[in-house]
């Protein structure tokens, strides 16, 4: 089995949960449609690039703008890893930004009653 | 005389115990005789000085924050106040005293007339009496709110802010240290509201130069701005 078909089988899975999970987001009302779209374009792009990653890799080499070998087992597995560490970042990313919002708004809300009952 | 319009004067502070009772009093001197009931609220910033104290005794309303979360936190909160008890509008000022009483009525005045939905007093209008580091600083910061939002206000900075009850219910952003006054006015221009900007006087005492933001304090401004930029770019 080809490499680069290696890579992307490898790669499709994270790809697809961070479709969904930004879509689920969206659809139940806690992502805005602005952050749905942001997040489909940065999802695709992964998806783009892993597709055509023979094409460009054979362009670049043809063109002398590269001279590293096809690409390896190894190279698999590092890219299928940083994808799966930029899934994770993103979501963590993303959970963070909402806690902290939440938080904030708890705190507000908090002293607000507090100086209410004084 | 019957007080008609309802006016929240908002003052976020942190360690300002010396100076919040001339300002509280300052304001209530100067919307004295004028036909706006007003409320001043002091959101004490969790300061490890007597600001409540001093506050509460000059006649302010306070609101203690349990946690210190910043200039755009302490603000938040109390024009959350202002909306939620029904204030048709809120003034909010800096504590430190650099604010003149009678800028706060003018605004007032002002955005009644103009029917804006937010009114900038801008310092860099008329700068006289402001420091060539300040003026540099603060107009580097607009620069760049324009360069990141596309916002064109001369003091993109400044702590004197009207808002209307329109602006009240609408207006949130997300950052909560300085930054939160360029990002704010991001956030109104998203939502189509009215902004307009009035001349104003900057009065630096000893006092308030030292409390105010130097220009390190505008790098990381900058930075936060940056990374609410780009993590908005993000999703």
């Amino acid at each position: 089995m080809s490499r680069y078909l290696l890579l992307l089988i490898f790669n499709l899975p994270f790809i697809l949960a961070g479709i969904l999970s930004i879509l689920t987001q969206y659809k139940i009302g806690r992502a805005s449609r602005r952050k749905l779209i942001a997040q489909l374009i940065i999802w695709l792009l992964v998806l783009l690039g892993l597709i055509l990653a023979e094409p460009i890799y054979n362009w670049l080499f043809v063109n002398g703008l590269t001279k590293t070998d096809s690409l390896s087992l190894f190279d698999v597995i590092q890219i299928t890893a940083i994808v799966l560490l930029f899934y994770i970042t993103n979501r963590t990313r993303l959970k963070l930004e909402t806690t902290e919002r939440r938080l904030q708004d708890l705190h507000q809300e908090l002293s607000i009653r507090l100086s209410n009952k004084k | 005389m019957k007080k008609t319009l309802r006016v929240c004067v908002v003052i976020p502070a942190f360690n300002e115990a010396t100076v919040i009772s001339h300002v509280v009093s300052g304001i209530k001197k100067a919307f004295r005789n004028r036909n706006y009931a007003v409320e001043i609220i002091v959101v004490n910033d969790a300061s490890t000085d007597e600001t409540s104290k001093e506050a509460k005794k000059s006649g302010a309303t306070v609101i203690n924050h349990i946690l210190n979360s910043g200039a755009g936190g302490a603000t938040a909160t109390g024009l959350s106040y202002a909306q939620q008890n029904g204030f048709g509008i809120a003034v909010t000022m800096d504590a430190d005293g650099q604010h003149a009483a009678k800028d706060v009525v003018r605004g007032v005045d002002e955005i009644i007339k103009r029917r804006d939905d937010l009114l900038i007093g801008s310092r860099l209008i008329d700068s006289a009496g402001m420091s060539k580091t300040k003026i540099i600083g603060n107009k580097g910061l607009s620069a760049i709110t324009y360069a990141l939002f596309g916002i064109n206000s001369t003091d993109s900075q400044s702590g004197l802010r009207v808002f209307s009850r329109n602006a009240l219910e609408s207006l949130r952003w997300k950052t909560s240290g300085y930054e939160f006054c360029s990002e704010m006015l991001w956030r109104a221009k998203q939502l189509n509201l009215r902004i307009s900007e009035y001349p104003i006087q900057a009065l630096y005492t000893d006092y308030s130069k030292t409390k105010g933001q130097n220009n390190w304090n505008a790098v990381n401004i900058i930075k936060n701005l940056l990374k609410r930029r780009i993590a908005e770019l993000l999703g």
